[in-house]
């Protein structure tokens, strides 16, 4: 790539496509979430057999992470294997020097990083992680008869940005932190850009998950709770 | 003791059920109508947020008896509600202006398609939610798609036999108050005093269409617990029967006159407690939705048959024999236990009992189905699926080494004296009811 180009693609996306991009990411969410929430609830009007119900629902929220005895462990039962990449997001996320510097240039909030190793280990844990859940959909009779385009295309935005990101990768994470200059302005251009597609693709797909989880389980615990059964 | 000849008979006539049903002809297009007037009425928050989390990771699948005996991937809990979610996602979801470009209408041979999977292959048990990650609440979406298949004339002939015969007759299987008032003067012939239409009463005790015809000694040893606890209560004929098959043929309008009849005779005798007899279904049609039929809160408690005893023996006020030496486990039925929070108080009439409990593994709220609930025990279509399901929970008896599996449940006894039947499996069923009953202590 001709270097002005690639310069010039980095000013787009780090100008007028991020900002687009989160605006559509914010709006996008607020949509769906009002979509959601607009809808009324009945009263309940069974008593309850237990009242600390919100408490029920918090606690589901945090006691559906792990996992639990009582089903059978099968091809599709692969527990471990979302926690992998579950956690190695958040760790590529939120540990990465850049990262924390890209987030820090934005909203000027900024946290100690993790070093390096661990980010590229949990990177490349996570590359290998989405490879296998893209095949267990692809192989197994269950997740191939419920999956849907929404499954794929997020498949796609969530690892485009890991490859793009471990292609940039070229020296210590400190290097790029004390340099005011970008080396590879192309690369980083085009991760910027495979970001801002995982930005605005998240509130039309399943990545909304990311939210939805905390209502979904609290209001299952709320509901278990009433009736006097764990959840 | 129950006679099993009295019960291959009613086998047989319930094998026939379904040729009474009195059918519709509802046009393709009227029967996709009224299925999605019924979806969108009963969307709400919660089930909005339930439709709009699935991540397709299919654990529920790993949770399900009908899948994890067939391996069969249709039945996989999560896409029993696919209708419902294009339904939302196309009318009143928030991408719905996207997501009608992209998703077909439902049709009704896809109706059609579903009756196998929200009626033949889900017991509503609700085994599905504790393992989703995202706390869907499936059997609730599995309830609204019975609903929506009633509506559009697509229930089960068999349910949908038993419930005209409760809307248009007032009776279950042949048995009103004239049945009970049978069934009521052979008990009394035991020299038990049984109350009948008390105009007033602290206590109605309801009872079962299964009790009456088949399980009469659950329904004695009710009496006679009644009678031992010396409370002042009553059966009336106006609103003994607790079964609802408005509940499990997913036709609302008679669920509500169903749970209204027995509501109306308790608050008529000012009843201040009213006892759910052995029947799953039954328990949460009252406990947990009655209220909702009533409009407002119900001036009484609810208590199931298994709870109220072990409450009762855990204040000290019934007494039971110690019948030690006895190993039996203790089957939590999905509508009592997961979905109903009796738990405790089974095990404690147990243990007041003597017996050696043999909990199964998993129990409680996370203990396997026995295949038969929510009606699936009387659809006959779903006969083998039905066994096999019920083949997994044997096995998990089985594992206990007890000598017999107790149960209060009366749909589980019957789905669990079917498979006996089937396999000749030498598990003694009992009822919990029964056994705490006939060891009372004065």
């Amino acid at each position: 790539m001709e270097s002005g180009i690639a310069m010039d693609l980095l000013a787009l996306a780090r100008g007028p496509l991020l900002w687009l991009s989160l605006a559509i990411f914010f709006a996008g969410i607020a949509w769906r979430l009002y979509g959601i929430f607009r809808f009324g609830s009945k009263p309940v009007l069974s008593s309850p057999r237990r009242t600390a119900l919100a408490s029920a629902g918090f606690s589901t929220v945090f006691s559906r992470m792990l996992p639990r005895r009582g089903f059978h462990p099968s091809a599709t039962l692969v527990t471990i294997n979302p926690y992998v990449y579950h956690v190695g997001l958040a760790i590529v996320v939120f540990g990465y020097l850049p990262h924390i510097d890209f987030v820090k240039r934005l909203t000027g909030a900024s946290w100690p990083a993790l070093p390096d190793w661990v980010v590229i280990l949990a990177a490349g844990a996570t590359i290998v992680s989405l490879a296998m859940a893209l095949l267990f959909r692809l192989t197994d009779p269950v997740l191939k008869l419920i999956s849907r385009a929404d499954d794929y295309i997020t498949w796609v935005v969530t690892m485009l940005p890991l490859l793009t990101g471990m292609a940039l990768i070229a020296g210590p994470s400190s290097s790029v932190h004390a340099r005011e200059t970008v080396l590879y302005p192309g690369p980083l251009a085009i991760h910027l850009l495979s970001l801002e597609l995982l930005l605005v693709w998240f509130p039309f797909g399943k990545l909304m998950h990311a939210i939805l989880f905390i209502p979904g389980r609290a209001q299952l615990g709320m509901f278990s709770a009433r009736r006097g059964a764990r959840s | 003791m129950i006679d099993y000849n009295v019960f291959r008979e009613f086998g047989t006539a319930i094998s026939h059920l379904g040729e009474m049903a009195q059918k519709t002809d509802i046009p393709d297009a009227e029967r996709v109508r009224l299925a999605k007037t019924v979806m969108l009425s009963k969307i709400d928050r919660q089930m909005a947020v339930d439709l709009e989390s699935c991540v397709k990771c299919g654990y529920c699948s790993e949770a399900c008896h009908f899948f994890v005996q067939t391996n069969e991937a249709k039945y996989v809990p999560t896409r029993k509600l696919d209708l419902l979610r294009r339904v939302y996602g196309r009318e009143v979801s928030p991408l719905r202006f996207v997501r009608r470009i992209f998703e077909s209408e439902i049709t009704a041979d896809e109706l059609r398609q579903w009756q196998e999977l929200v009626y033949d292959s889900c017991t509503e048990c609700g085994r599905c939610s504790m393992a989703c990650p995202m706390g869907i609440n499936i059997a609730r979406g599995v309830n609204v798609m019975r609903e929506s298949l009633a509506a559009a004339g697509l229930a089960p002939d068999e349910l949908t036999a038993v419930a005209q015969e409760q809307q248009q007759r007032g009776t279950v299987f042949g048995v009103g108050p004239k049945e009970l008032e049978a069934a009521i003067a052979k008990l009394r012939e035991s020299g038990l005093t049984v109350p009948l239409d008390e105009p007033r009463a602290e206590v109605l005790v309801l009872t079962t269409v299964i009790d009456i015809l088949l399980f009469q000694d659950a329904l004695l040893a009710t009496v006679k617990i009644m009678d031992h606890l010396g409370l002042n209560w009553t059966f009336r004929t106006g609103g003994f029967e607790a079964a609802n098959f408005g509940l499990l043929s997913g036709v609302e309008d008679l669920q509500r006159q169903a749970s209204r009849k027995i509501i109306d005779e308790a608050i008529a005798i000012g009843a201040k407690t009213v006892i759910v007899p052995e029947c799953g279904h039954a328990y949460p049609a009252l406990r947990w939705e009655g209220a909702a039929m009533l409009g407002k809160p119900l001036p009484f408690e609810v208590l199931a048959i298994s709870e109220f005893v072990g409450r009762e023996i855990k204040a000290g006020r019934l007494k039971v024999k110690d019948i030690g030496t006895r190993k039996l486990t203790y089957h939590d039925a999905c509508k009592l236990g997961r979905h109903g929070g009796v738990l405790e108080e089974p095990r404690a009439a147990l243990r007041a009992l003597g017996v050696e409990i043999r909990e199964s593994d998993p129990n409680a709220e996370m203990n396997w189905c026995c295949g038969g609930g929510a009606g699936v025990f009387l659809i006959n279509r779903a006969a083998g699926l039905r066994q096999k399901a019920f083949e997994l929970k044997q096995a998990q008896i089985d594992a206990t080494n007890a000598e017999a599996v107790v149960m209060s449940c009366g749909s589980c006894r019957l789905n669990f004296m079917n498979g006996q039947v089937n396999t000749g499996w030498p598990v003694k069923i009992e009822s919990l009811v029964e056994l705490v009953g006939n060891n009372l202590r004065n």
